[in-house]
C-alpha cells in the first residue's frame, strides 16, 4: 500500500500544479512510480489509480491538450479540487460534528471523511440526546440537491413518465422528501421516493427567483391540498380533545363537557377523512351536511 | 472506498491542517484525524518522500517531525482539503438544518451551518420541516441529557388506552414526520418507543438513571411478533400507497391489484386503515382484523345515527 500511496500523492501533486492537461505518456515519463517496463503494466496501474482518485471524489478530467483535439490529457482543476474557506472555530466544528452524527439519511450518518475535511472528527460516542432519521439514502437526494445549488436542469423518471425540471430545492416535510422546481412555467412538487434515473445538465442553466420559499410550494396540511376548500366544524370528545387541539392549533372552541368544536378548512376530503378516522368514534363532523354524508359513505361503502 | 482510498482521504485532510498549524502537537493531530501515533508517523514519513517531478531536495515536501510536534512545508498544492462531495455536503447541511428546525440548535451550530452554507453557495435549496412539539421535545431532551426519568401520561396509538408510566429517556428523535422518545419504560420493564404527540404531560423526576453504554438508534424499527395482528389485504391501484407507507410484505402484485400482508401491534390499526381505504381495500385473510374493522365501522356509524344490519 505504501508504494501505491506514494505514487498517487506524486501524481496528484503533479496534476494540481500542471496548468494544462497532461497525457498518460507524459505522466509515465515524469511522475515517480510510473516508470514501468511494459505498456500493459503501466496502463493497468494507471487505470487503477484513476479509478481510486475518482472514488475519493477528486475531479479528474480528460481534456484535449490543444485546440485541434487530436490528443487528450488529464487534469485536476485546483479550483474544483479545493474546499472553499469555511473557517469554523473549534466550537462550531464540534457542534456540526455532533449534529451530523445525530441525523441520519436512510440509516447512514455523514462519514468521517467529510468531518476531517473540515478540520477533524467530533467526540467519540455521539452524546447528542436528540436525533433524526430523514428516511432516504443520499444518492438521489444529493444529485438533486447539487442540481439545485448549481442551477442544473434535472431530468428524471416520475411514476413512469419523463420529467424535465429546473430544480429550486429539496423540502423534507411529514417524513417525506419533495423535489420542488419549475416545469413548463409552473411550480411543481415531486415525491423523491417515487422518482428515479436522475440526470443533471450543465451548471448555471437557469435563475432561481430570489427569496423563493420551498415551503410555499407544498401546503401545510394534507387536506388543504385541493381545488376548493369547504369550512367544516368537527366535534371532538373530551377524551381526545387535547390531541385534536394540539394538532390543529388555535381554531377550537371549548364545550362545557370538556370536548371541543374545531373549525377546519378542508380541500382534500380523502386526506381529511383518513385523519378523522384516527379519532374513531370520538369525533363527529357537524357541518356541512354533504361532507358529513360523504364521511358516512366512506365508512360504510 | 477501498482502504487505500480511505487512508489517502485522511492524509489529504490531515496535511492541510498541519500546514496551517506549524508545530502542530502530534496528540492533537491524532485526535482530530483518528490516528494512532504509529499510523500518523507512518503517514508523515510517506509525505516527505513525495513531491514534484525532479524529486530533489527543493521539490519534495518538507516534514519536520520530533517527539511532540510536526510542521509541513513546501506543499502549497496540498494546502487545502478536498472539496466536500455532494452527498457529504447534503448530509452536513441536512443535519444542521434539521436541528435548527427543531429550535434545539446551539448558537455554535447555527453559526457553523451559516458559514458552511455560504461557503458552499447554498441559499435556500434545502428546507426541513419537523412536526414541532417544541415544549415536550425540549423537556424530554433535557431529561435525556441530564439522565432524569420522566413521568408521562401516554395514550397508545393502538388501542387508545391512557397510562401513567415512568420512563428513562435515552434519545428523542424524529422520523417519518413524527417525534419519538425511546428509553427504558419501568412499567413495561423493557425498552419502549413512545410517540411524543401522544404524550399528554411529561414531568421530570429528581432522581437520576444510568444511561445505556451504547446510544440507541433513532429508528422505529418495527419487529413483527407472534402476538401481532396480521391481515392479508387486497388493494386496488389507488391504494398502492399503503405498500410505500407501511412495512408490508407484498404477497402478489399485478397492474390492477396488489395483495399485501400487513402486521400491526393492534388490530385497531388495521381497522382504521381499512375504513380509510373504503372500497379500494379488502381484507382477504385475518378474522381478528376483520372483526375489529366491523366493530369500528359500527361504532362510528352509531355516532352519526346510522345503524347497519350485520
Amino acid at each position: 500500500m505504501r508504494r501505491v500511496m506514494e505514487r498517487i500523492l506524486n501524481l496528484l501533486a503533479f496534476l494540481l500544479t500542471a496548468d494544462r492537461p497532461v497525457t498518460a505518456d507524459e505522466i509515465r515519463q515524469t511522475v515517480a512510480g510510473y516508470d514501468q517496463d511494459s505498456d500493459e503494466a503501466f496502463h493497468r496501474m494507471f487505470e487503477r489509480d484513476k479509478e481510486l482518485l475518482r472514488s475519493m471524489g477528486i475531479p479528474l478530467e480528460l481534456r484535449p491538450t490543444d485546440v485541434w483535439e487530436v490528443e487528450f490529457g488529464y487534469s485536476v482543476d485546483p479550483e474544483r479540487y479545493r474546499l472553499p474557506e469555511v473557517d469554523l472555530t473549534d466550537e462550531e466544528r464540534l457542534a456540526l460534528a455532533i449534529a451530523s452524527q445525530a441525523v441520519r439519511l436512510g440509516g447512514h450518518t455523514v462519514g468521517p471523511e467529510a468531518l476531517m475535511k473540515l478540520g477533524g472528527l467530533g467526540p467519540a460516542g455521539g452524546g447528542e440526546p436528540l436525533g433524526a432519521e430523514l428516511g432516504m439514502r443520499a444518492e438521489n437526494l444529493s444529485t438533486a440537491f447539487e442540481a439545485a445549488t448549481e442551477r442544473q436542469v434535472l431530468r428524471f423518471r416520475y411514476r413512469g413518465r419523463s420529467r424535465v425540471l429546473e430544480p429550486y430545492g429539496l423540502l423534507h416535510q411529514r417524513g417525506h422528501w419533495y423535489l420542488i422546481g419549475k416545469e413548463g412555467g409552473e411550480i411543481r412538487a415531486f415525491r423523491m421516493d417515487r422518482a428515479d434515473r436522475f440526470e443533471a445538465g450543465e451548471p448555471g442553466a437557469f435563475e432561481r427567483p430570489p427569496g423563493f420559499r420551498l415551503q410555499a410550494a407544498v401546503p401545510d396540511e394534507p387536506w388543504a391540498i385541493g381545488d376548493q376548500a369547504v369550512t367544516a366544524t368537527v366535534r371532538f370528545d373530551e377524551r381526545v380533545a387535547w390531541w385534536a387541539e394540539r394538532q390543529l392549533g388555535g381554531s377550537v372552541e371549548r364545550a362545557e363537557d370538556g370536548g371541543v368544536v374545531a373549525t377546519i378548512e378542508v380541500a382534500n376530503p380523502a386526506a381529511f377523512f383518513g385523519w378523522l378516522i384516527t379519532f374513531e368514534d370520538s369525533a363527529e363532523i357537524l357541518t356541512p351536511e354533504d361532507l358529513r354524508q360523504r364521511f358516512i359513505e366512506q365508512v360504510a361503502p | 472506498m477501498s482502504r487505500t482510498a480511505e487512508r489517502l482521504a485522511r492524509l489529504l485532510s490531515m496535511v492541510p491542517w498541519v500546514i496551517e498549524h506549524p508545530g502542530a502537537p502530534l496528540d492533537e493531530v491524532c485526535e482530530r484525524f483518528g490516528y494512532r501515533r504509529d499510523e500518523l508517523v507512518a503517514d508523515l514519513n510517506l509525505v516527505f518522500v513525495c513531491g514534484l517531478p525532479g524529486y530533489g531536495p527543493g521539490d519534495l515536501i518538507d516534514v519536520y517531525l520530533d517527539e511532540r510536534e510536526v510542521t509541513i512545508e513546501m506543499a502549497d498544492y496540498f494546502a487545502r482539503p478536498l472539496r466536500l462531495e455532494a452527498g457529504e455536503a447534503l448530509g452536513l447541511v441536512a443535519a444542521g438544518t434539521m436541528l435548527m428546525a427543531t429550535g434545539q440548535a446551539s448558537p455554535a451550530l447555527e453559526r457553523a451551518v451559516d458559514k458552511l452554507t455560504s461557503a458552499l453557495g447554498v441559499t435556500d435549496e434545502l428546507a426541513i420541516e419537523v412536526a414541532a412539539e417544541p415544549e415536550l421535545v425540549g423537556v424530554l431532551r433535557q431529561a435525556a441529557e441530564e439522565h432524569h426519568p420522566v413521568e408521562i401520561v401516554y395514550t397508545a396509538v393502538g388501542d387508545g388506552s391512557t397510562t401513567t408510566r415512568i420512563v428513562e429517556p435515552w434519545l428523542v428523535f424524529t422520523t417519518l414526520g413524527n417525534w419519538y422518545v425511546t428509553g427504558f419504560c419501568r412499567l413495561a420493564g423493557a425498552r419502549r418507543v413512545f410517540r411524543v404527540d401522544r404524550i399528554r404531560t411529561a414531568t421530570p423526576l429528581r432522581e437520576r438513571f444510568e444511561p445505556p453504554a451504547e446510544p440507541p438508534e433513532p429508528d422505529v424499527t418495527y419487529v413483527a411478533s407472534p402476538e401481532d395482528a396480521v391481515a392479508v389485504i387486497e388493494l386496488d391501484p389507488p391504494a398502492y400507497w399503503v405498500a410505500e407507507y407501511y412495512p408490508v410484505e407484498i404477497v402478489e402484485q399485478r397492474d390492477d391489484l396488489m395483495r399485501v400482508r400487513f402486521f400491526a401491534s393492534d388490530p385497531s390499526i388495521i381497522a382504521r386503515l381499512m375504513l380509510r381505504l373504503g372500497t379500494h381495500g379488502r381484507i382477504v385473510e385475518g378474522d381478528e382484523a376483520q372483526a375489529a374493522t366491523d366493530d369500528l365501522r359500527r361504532r362510528i356509524l352509531a355516532r352519526y345515527g346510522v345503524t347497519i344490519s350485520q
